[in-house]
């Protein structure tokens, strides 16, 4: 059923390039009257790692703070950064801890999948989660609802030697293709991780999309 | 607004000024080992802060949690006198925290076994609105007084500022090679001629 829920998830996009990683999500604002910049479908996990997220995003609240912990927790014991490997590794331990049994478990899982943009020592990586608590690491990954068309799409446009901005133009495009409202610096949001996580401000965003 | 601490040590070069943050420090007076511990865990609830709360701990709020967490181990032999310095939205800060938990707000402190000593040249040469470089003179001046009539303190008195855009380490020097730079010898009469004689 989580896996269903997912598939009504607002769209989340990231794409890996050598300069670095870009997150663009479709932010989904459901009423005029709500507040654009309170809807935060992308944060950050430490410097060098940020997230998008598709699903129940009261679920992937829990475990972006999880992996924060995580982060800070490695820097004090090991005085470096966290790879982002482990970083997504000690976020899907949490996944599978529901069920009957000992009090630590959930009641269900979690209803959230989550693309993890980072930067370490083997330069920069996209990795994928389900509710399964299974990871893939991938160039290019589109997650929620409209993720089949975007997928494809990015399976065409997708090539290894692409710039940053290129990257950029592609990941907003294909929003805009999946998307039933129109692009606005109000209804989407980048980030890049770069090698430092960087979360676009209304103008860089319009900047991005005034190239389309 | 500047830091002055040190404490007697077996080795002259441990780093007494512990970098909590870009925008934050502390010192160390007490038990070494406590010290760098409880200011590294400090820097982890402060960088924990800012990502949930997307802006940065402020000096109070930093200090606090430290002077929380102090609190809570008081009786168990922790031993810890620190400085906490930054730069936040209100400005500068500067907050005296210790192992019993006490926590102080203030425009100027001295922590350690020489800290009376430094006391005297501190508070006489302090005034609010001194510039930096003033104000680095005086806490070099001050630590130097305090090696100079304390055999717990000496080594280098390190001097750092905290401005609005992070600290800097401004300087450094051997408390030996200053006490000559405060008070230079004036050359013996004899040497004086040979110097003369070799010039000419």
């Amino acid at each position: 059923m989580s896996v269903e829920l997912l598939q009504l998830g607002s769209t989340a996009i990231g794409v890996k390039t050598k300069e670095g990683v870009v997150l663009a999500v479709e932010k989904r604002i459901t009423s005029p009257l709500l507040e654009p910049s309170s809807v935060e479908k992308i944060m950050e996990i430490d410097d060098h790692i940020g997230c998008a997220m598709s699903g129940l995003i009261a679920d992937a609240r829990t475990l972006v703070e999880h992996a924060r912990v995580e982060t800070q927790n490695h820097r004090f014991s090991y005085g470096e950064p966290m790879t982002v490997e482990s970083t997504t590794q000690a976020l899907c331990d949490l996944a599978l801890r529901f069920g009957e049994g000992d009090e630590e478990s959930m009641s269900r899982p979690f209803g959230v999948s989550l693309l993890i943009a980072g930067h370490d020592e083997n330069g920069p990586s996209l990795y994928y989660t389900d509710p399964s608590g299974t990871f893939w690491q991938c160039n290019a990954k589109a997650i929620g609802s409209g993720s089949e068309g975007a997928d494809s799409s990015l399976q065409e446009q997708f090539n290894k030697d692409l710039s940053l901005s290129e990257a950029e133009t592609i990941a907003v495009s294909i929003l805009k293709q999946v998307m039933e409202e129109k692009v606005t610096p109000n209804n989407v949001d980048i980030a890049k991780v770069a090698p430092a996580y960087h979360l676009y401000t209304p103008q860089e965003v319009e900047a991005v999309i005034s190239r389309l | 607004m500047f830091l002055i601490g040190f404490l007697y040590l077996a080795s002259q070069s441990v780093k007494k000024i512990i970098e909590i943050n870009p925008y934050m420090l502390g010192t160390m007076a007490g038990g070494a080992a406590d010290c760098q511990f409880w200011h590294r865990n400090l820097g982890i609830k402060c960088r924990l802060h800012e990502l949930a709360n997307k802006r940065r701990i402020s000096v109070s709020g930093a200090s606090k949690l430290l002077a929380n967490m102090l609190y809570s181990y008081r009786g168990m032999g922790l031993s810890v006198g620190t400085m906490i310095a930054g730069w936040d939205e209100t400005g500068p800060g500067l907050y005296y925290v210790d192992n019993e938990g006490g926590r102080l707000k203030g425009d100027r402190f001295s922590v350690g076994s020489g800290s009376p000593y430094a006391y005297g040249v501190l508070d006489s040469g302090y005034k609010f609105d001194m510039s930096v470089e003033e104000a680095s003179e005086l806490a070099r001046r001050s630590i130097y007084h305090a090696t100079f009539r304390d055999g717990a303190s000496g080594g280098v008195a390190s001097v750092y500022h905290v401005g609005p855009n992070g600290w800097t380490k401004l300087s450094g020097d051997d408390v030996g090679e200053l006490h000559y730079h405060y008070y230079p010898v004036p050359p013996a009469i004899a040497e004086q001629v040979m110097e003369e004689a070799a010039a000419e």
